[in-house]
């Protein structure tokens, strides 16, 4: 389904969803609530050989070996190191789980899908190829991240 | 799911065990055991089967067990003197039945015409029948389709006793034991079993029944009285109570008169209808339980009682209950889910300990003080918790084994030859994880053995062998690792052929040198297969180097021997469990990796006059005169763009399938230790050269080596370009 099918059905529908919110950089792009299983601060990651740049490598989540993607570097900005003041996002997309680096978390947005624009045709395909639409609020904008378009697994099959 | 679909999926589990029973008894009596008792057991058995198959309903699975028991009752009763070709025809019969099995659980129906040909084939043994298998069939005496299960509501208990005076019977003193429940017989079946016989009528006798305060649930207080009519050999009343031979207290003497005496008349069919209410809600008994009883008993507490058996254990009356039985088996069924979570957490609770003591550490307690020596002891319970949940998990190789004789005898009888399998070590245990995936190149390796090993019956007389091949399939712990041997004593590898097949399949260069050990593996190569055209057997589109990609990924390894003329050996290790793994931790380029121990030989600190380069970056070690290549893991993996100088490296020598060796150069050497291993394609994907992830004691993430994809990788890439991810070390 395209963005603009699915912000015109939900608009039909005038359903509201949840959405958190947080900073990459300077930008600000959000996700889906029901897909956040829980936010951490960040733990070194140990890194996988063979992998593209924006795979930070994997940590320990109570003994499960989680993925850690650097956001900043995925959308093709600049990126800096982890700090203590990081956050990994851990959000859930089919079954299996991904942890998402971020510089913070800063509210949670409920919005109606007709407040979501499709992503303009000049933006560049790697951000278009991540960004499922744009958020207006407040007068900022925050992008909304289409997270089955992350996975890795997504990325190899196209290559 | 439902009660009976409950007590189905139990019996169904039972008939697999009496199965294999079967079949191992028969095995043992084709390897000349003339013990009574192995054929008893086989009767049993099948018996058994026929049993519980009449009891769901199952007609043509009882219909052909019944001809069956027929015949092995003749053999039980020296009627029939078991030959080879008999106890052939026997274990095909046991295939047969297993087959009746699978289509009773899956709901389809068995082969029919098999089964007509397997009834005709067995009841060509029966006596009176001509000795031969080809002799006519159709004798009245036989029959087997007269035979009807009975259920327990289609039994007439209402059937007059003939009491005509004039007719001959029985009078039968029946008093179980304890130890008859125990054994999870019933009375309830018996006394069916015996109202086959003729007509018969049977009294209660409750008179050593003491009062519900005094009442020892595990006790036996019942004990019956019963009057058969009809014309019965005595022999044939005892056959009756075979099973329960020891378990009871039985008088069978020629009926003189009527036992006028006895206290409490009471009608087995509402009795056994009663017994059988526990599966039922109490509710009954608010509706008055008196009202199934025809005449109403003077004291109907004994058989009321079992209907409050669900509620109160104190419940004497357990004729028909199956509960006694269950309670007291020595062994329990357990979800493996649960087992699967409880290893999971223990797991957990291993890595968290280590970071315990790793944080006590750091903080200075000195090594006899309190916290210290606790933690000593934490670490012990943990492993002990460890190792004890480990062995839940792990399982007999007999379930996998006991699927093999069947394999043999059809792979046998497709190929035109003869073949003999013996077992040994059935009791060697692995993890459930590991017992899963034996079966298949088990399965292989032994149609390998018989469709290539294995003579024809004329090629082996004339080479001086008995007829009969023998394929012989051992399961051994060895090493920390299980091992599983299928040996034949057949032909052998026939080295010519196999090096010329390499060589115009383009495999091996027409010059090459092979030890003949490498020409034998040259089997395990993809796109080999030595048979002329397909057959179903040995080329259903599987090659060995199938089974043997299948093995490494669990970590294992497989490799062939073999003599010609005098057979091969296909020998197959695999570690005992996936889920835990003897790693050596090291230091490379500032990360910390898990190398597996099973793959490595021997680690060294080289001396620098062993080294020699070779190509621009590369260098080989002479080890004990021979040169192996040393492959820098830190270049490989991408860690360090420049190798180390392999002077100041610590060098893992590792042998890789197949046997050839490589040095794997690595910083440092922090220590060996058992990780629990952790899936990366659970939430990522593989990743080439990395086998798996595991959690070190400072709780972060530690990638477990593959080293054969490493070394792998090192050949399609010499020393590491990869513009992929360079990672520097933290």
């Amino acid at each position: 389904m395209t963005p603009e099918a699915s912000a015109n059905a939900a608009s039909v529908s005038g359903e509201r969803r949840e959405l958190t919110a947080f900073r990459v950089g300077d930008q600000e792009y959000c996700v889906d609530i029901m897909s956040v299983r829980e936010i951490r601060g960040w733990t070194p990651a140990t890194p996988l050989p063979q992998t593209p740049g924006y795979m930070k490598g994997v940590i320990n989540l109570r003994g499960a070996v989680l993925p850690i993607i650097d956001l900043a570097s995925k959308l093709g900005l600049p990126s800096s190191a982890p700090s203590a003041r990081s956050v990994i996002i851990v959000v859930q997309v089919d079954d299996r789980l991904v942890g998402l680096l971020v510089d913070a978390v800063f509210d949670i947005l409920s919005v109606g899908q007709d407040m979501i624009q499709a992503t303009p045709d000049i933006a560049c395909d790697r951000t278009r190829s991540t960004v499922r639409g744009l958020i207006s609020m407040d007068g900022r904008m925050i992008s909304e991240i289409a997270l089955e378009r992350l996975l890795p697994e997504g990325e190899s099959l196209a290559a | 799911m439902t009660d009976l679909d409950d007590i189905k999926a139990t019996f169904f589990q039972e008939c697999d065990e009496l199965l294999a029973d079967l079949e191992s008894g028969l095995l043992a009596m084709e390897g000349g055991d003339t013990d009574p008792e192995t054929v008893n057991a086989v009767f049993r058995a099948v018996h058994s089967v026929k049993g519980g198959a009449g009891a769901f309903g199952l007609e043509p699975l009882v219909r052909y067990a019944h001809v069956f028991e027929t015949l092995l009752d003749e053999v039980r009763s020296a009627r029939v003197i078991p030959s080879p070709e008999l106890l052939r025809t026997l274990l095909r019969a046991a295939d047969v039945l297993q087959d009746h099995m699978v289509a009773a659980r899956t709901g389809g129906g068995a082969d029919e015409a098999a089964t007509a040909a397997m009834v005709a084939v067995l009841e060509g043994f029966l006596p009176g029948h001509g000795a031969g298998p080809d002799a006519p069939e159709g004798a009245e005496d036989s029959d087997p389709f007269d035979f009807k299960p009975m259920l327990a509501g289609d039994f007439d208990f209402d059937a007059p006793a003939a009491d005509s005076p004039g007719e001959p019977g029985w009078r039968i003193v029946f008093r179980p034991a304890a130890s008859l429940y125990a054994h999870a017989n019933e009375v309830a079946t018996l006394l069916r079993e015996l109202g086959q016989l003729g007509a018969m009528e049977v009294h209660l006798v409750d008179d050593a029944l003491p009062v519900l305060s005094d009442l020892e649930p595990e006790e036996s207080y019942l004990s019956w009285t019963i009057s058969l009519k009809g014309d019965v050999t005595e022999a044939q009343v005892r056959e009756v109570f075979d099973f329960v031979d020891g378990d009871c207290e039985l008088l069978v003497e020629a009926e003189q008169a009527q036992a006028a005496d006895l206290p409490l008349d009471i009608d087995i069919a509402a009795m056994i209808a009663a017994a059988q209410r526990p599966l039922e809600p109490l509710a009954a008994l608010d509706a008055g339980p008196q009202a199934d009883f025809s005449p109403p008993a003077p004291v109907p507490a004994p058989v009321a009682a079992s209907s409050v058996a669900a509620a109160q254990p104190a419940a004497p009356a357990r004729a028909a209950a199956h509960e006694p039985a269950h309670a007291q088996a020595s062994t329990i069924r357990v979800d493996p889910e649960r087992i699967d979570t409880l290893i999971d957490l223990v797991g957990e609770l291993v890595i968290n300990q280590a970071m315990l003591a790793q944080r006590v550490a750091q903080h200075g307690f000195a090594p006899s003080s309190d916290v210290v020596m606790g933690l000593d002891e934490l670490e012990q319970l943990t492993r002990g918790i460890q190792d004890s949940v480990m062995a839940i998990r792990a399982q007999p190789v007999k379930s996998v084994f006991q699927r093999m004789p069947r394999l043999v005898r059809e792979v046998a009888s497709q190929t035109g030859k003869q073949a003999r399998l013996t077992t040994e070590g059935e009791g060697t245990e692995v993890d459930k994880t590991v017992i899963e995936r034996l079966a298949e190149p088990i399965t292989h390796m032994l149609r390998n053995a018989i469709d290539h090993g294995l003579e024809t019956p004329q090629e082996r007389l004339a080479a001086g062998k008995p007829a009969e091949g023998s394929v012989r399939l051992a399961a051994l712990h060895r090493g920390g690792r299980i091992v599983i041997e299928v040996a034949d004593d057949g032909r052998g590898i026939n080295r010519q052929k196999v090096r010329q097949i390499a060589i115009d399949r383009g495999l091996i260069a027409p010059e090459a040198m092979l030890t003949d050990e490498e020409v034998d593996n040259l089997i395990f190569l993809p796109g080999f297969s030595t048979a002329a055209s397909i057959s179903d057997i040995s080329g259903r589109g599987v090659g060995m180097d199938v089974v043997r990609r299948s093995i490494q990924a669990l970590g294992g390894r497989i490799s062939i021997s073999s003599r010609p003329g005098e057979g091969s050996t296909f020998t197959l290790s695999l570690p005992l469990t996936l889920a835990v793994l003897d790693g050596m931790v090291v230091d490379v380029a500032g990360h910390t990796l898990v190398v597996p121990l099973t793959a490595i030989v021997e680690s060294l600190k080289p001396r620098p006059q062993d080294i020699s380069p070779l190509g621009p970056q590369g260098s080989v070690l002479a080890v004990r005169q021979t040169y192996v290549p040393i492959v820098d893991i830190g270049c490989v993996l991408g860690y360090r763009s420049a190798p180390l100088n392999p002077a100041e490296a610590v060098i893992l020598l590792v042998e890789q399938e197949g046997g050839a060796r490589a040095a794997l150069a690595a910083d440092a050497i922090q220590g060996q230790r058992q990780v629990v291993i952790k899936s990366l394609e659970a939430n990522y994907r593989q990743v080439e050269g990395i086998a798996a992830a595991t959690i070190l004691g400072d709780g972060r993430v530690a990638l477990i080596l593959d080293v054969d994809g490493l070394i792998a990788m090192r050949r399609r890439e010499p020393m590491a370009s990869l513009d992929l991810n360079p990672i520097a070390a933290e």
